[in-house]
């Protein structure tokens, strides 16, 4: 009896702690159908015109198209990379290996903000700060943490012996990356592509020191905005369609191909 | 046993060193970078930077209470949130190892999704969550039990909702994986034998769960210290945080050198909150 009881008061407990975590995101959710210009609880009419303005403004146009250029370049640079060195370090088990993923995931541990700092002066120094090329290097080393883990986590998986026999039966190394390691390693670089995507897409942190006056990303002028004006309701329309396009990209993720479990 | 590898040397170094180029140079170097930086000095209102040694940058920040303040705030803050973080993850994380079969993956998968979403999406809903006319005094308003709006923004109340919210993955994450590789058999063998559910907790899975703990402590600690967007907006300006100086000073009043300065000092006390989490997993291991 007390242990049922136990049982329901730890469930309603954890779906509380659940419900505190992605609060935030539900109530961004729900208050971009709100028809004020303010968000007041509870909604005085519930409407679309949010996201009308959205689609209709030039300048969050152009910043939405910049952080998915950015974030295009920068995941497939990082994602490739990642997978080469991912090969490189599990097939190859050289003495390094452990300083190596040290390096690669050195940005999930070491501070962004402090490191954006000295960016930031060496970006002035070399006459690359706002520029694409300094945006895109920051990006794919903010990403790349994220693609390492994946990837290492997807070629320890993959039993080596399965290259070794297409070998054997004749198959050259082209054909064994393309018909056997590639195929195996889809779900990791698919997931892999997804987090270092969405992690490039809405970084604020690093790119609001690095990205000059040009290159103005969403979550940039966002938080700029946000400093000087408050919360305009077509930022709330707009983060909402992306929190809703991330809860898709992890779901289906999941769905398709696992995908936390290599994180 | 020596394991061989599938592939010849000078092939895996070809393959990583693209990789570890680019993270030692625009990784690592910037780091080197701003030690020398924080030492060099910037004349009041103009951009150009002299390279000189000076601890002037350094004795700015002991000697202005200004910033001393932002510092212990800063600290406590972050300790509070660990602490917060900690008692929350603790119970989910047991809960989704033991307990959910096969929503096991999208649980983890909707536990990241703050991590994922950046610092900026979740704090524009929390504004709206926290606000005096927002969700949460809306809800209470309406229910008839508070007449005035509760003050949850521009405060440290916000400013802690506010990172708990956004860090606690980085609990929940090192905290599953612990767990994952306690077996079950030990909580039955110490009921078994006689033991309270409280001695069990005390002497048998905080122990045993204690590598996730400290882990994931270190990372929330590190997290809370050096953020700066959640406390910005959920402080509205009334809460002043200490990587909140450093972004102004590096991107408002551009004195780089201050700036690292800055940073350096939030480097030290990352370096000593990993020497004490190192302590403390050490220790254990002696024990146990």
């Amino acid at each position: 009896m007390t242990s049922r009881f136990g049982k329901a008061m730890l469930l309603a407990a954890v779906l509380a702690i659940l419900l505190f975590l992605l609060a935030p995101i539900l109530v961004l959710i729900l208050s971009a159908f709100d028809s004020g210009n303010v968000f007041r609880f509870p909604p005085k009419g519930l409407s679309l015109r949010w996201f009308e303005t959205a689609f209709n403004h030039a300048e969050y146009r152009s910043s939405l198209w910049i952080s998915t250029v950015l974030g295009l370049l920068s995941t497939a640079i990082a994602v490739g990379l990642a997978s080469l060195a991912a090969f490189g370090l599990v097939r190859g088990k050289p003495s390094y290996r452990l300083a190596m993923e040290v390096l690669l995931l050195a940005p999930l541990t070491l501070p962004l903000v402090v490191w954006a700092i000295a960016l930031l002066s060496i970006y002035a120094q070399l006459g690359i700060n706002g520029t694409l090329l300094g945006l895109i290097l920051a990006h794919v080393t903010i990403t790349m943490p994220f693609a390492a883990r994946i990837m290492i986590a997807t070629f320890d998986e993959i039993d080596p012996n399965l290259e070794a026999a297409a070998k054997s039966l004749g198959a050259s190394p082209w054909q064994v990356v393309r018909r056997i390691t590639l195929p195996l390693a889809l779900p990791g670089l698919l997931s892999s592509t997804a987090i270092a995507f969405l992690v490039s897409f809405n970084d604020v942190v690093v790119t609001t020191l690095i990205a000059g006056a040009g290159w103005i990303t969403f979550p940039v002028r966002t938080f700029s905005r946000l400093r000087t004006e408050g919360i305009d309701p077509t930022t709330i329309a707009i983060g909402a369609m992306i929190v809703a396009f991330t809860i898709l990209v992890i779901v289906l993720g999941q769905r398709l191909f696992q995908l936390s479990r290599r994180l | 046993m020596k394991q061989t590898p599938d592939i010849k040397p000078i092939a895996t170094a070809l393959l990583v060193a693209p990789a570890a180029i680019l993270m030692f140079g625009v990784f690592i170097l910037p780091f080197l970078f701003l030690v020398v930086l924080s030492f060099w000095s910037q004349a009041p209102g103009s951009v150009g930077m002299t390279p000189s040694f000076t601890l002037a940058n350094y004795a700015r920040i002991i000697g202005d209470s200004y910033y001393l303040g932002g510092l212990w705030t800063t600290l406590w803050l972050s300790g509070l949130v660990t602490l917060l973080c900690l008692v929350l993850a603790l119970p989910l994380a047991r809960w989704i190892v033991l307990h959910a079969k096969r929503s096991k993956g999208l649980l983890i998968g909707l536990c990241i999704l703050p991590l994922v979403c950046g610092a900026l999406l979740p704090t524009l809903g929390l504004v709206n969550l926290l606000s005096p006319l927002g969700f949460i005094n809306g809800a209470l308003k309406s229910m008839g039990l508070i007449k005035t709006s509760l003050p949850l923004l521009g405060n440290i109340a916000g400013v802690s909702i506010g990172l708990v919210q956004a860090f606690l993955p980085l609990m929940i994450l090192p905290l599953i994986s612990t767990i994952e590789r306690i077996p079950h058999d030990y909580e039955k063998a110490a009921m078994s034998l006689g033991a309270t559910r409280l001695v069990v907790w005390r002497r048998v899975l905080l122990p045993l769960m204690l590598p996730g703990i400290v882990a994931g402590s270190l990372l929330v600690f590190c997290a809370s210290l050096t953020a700066f967007v959640t406390p910005q907006i959920l402080g509205q300006g009334k809460v002043v945080t200490f990587a909140s100086l450093a972004y102004q000073q590096a991107a408002m009043v551009l004195d780089w050198p201050f700036a690292s300065a800055l940073g350096m000092v939030m480097l030290l006390f990352l370096a000593l909150a990993g020497l004490v989490g190192a302590l403390v997993s050490r220790g254990l291991g002696r024990r146990t």
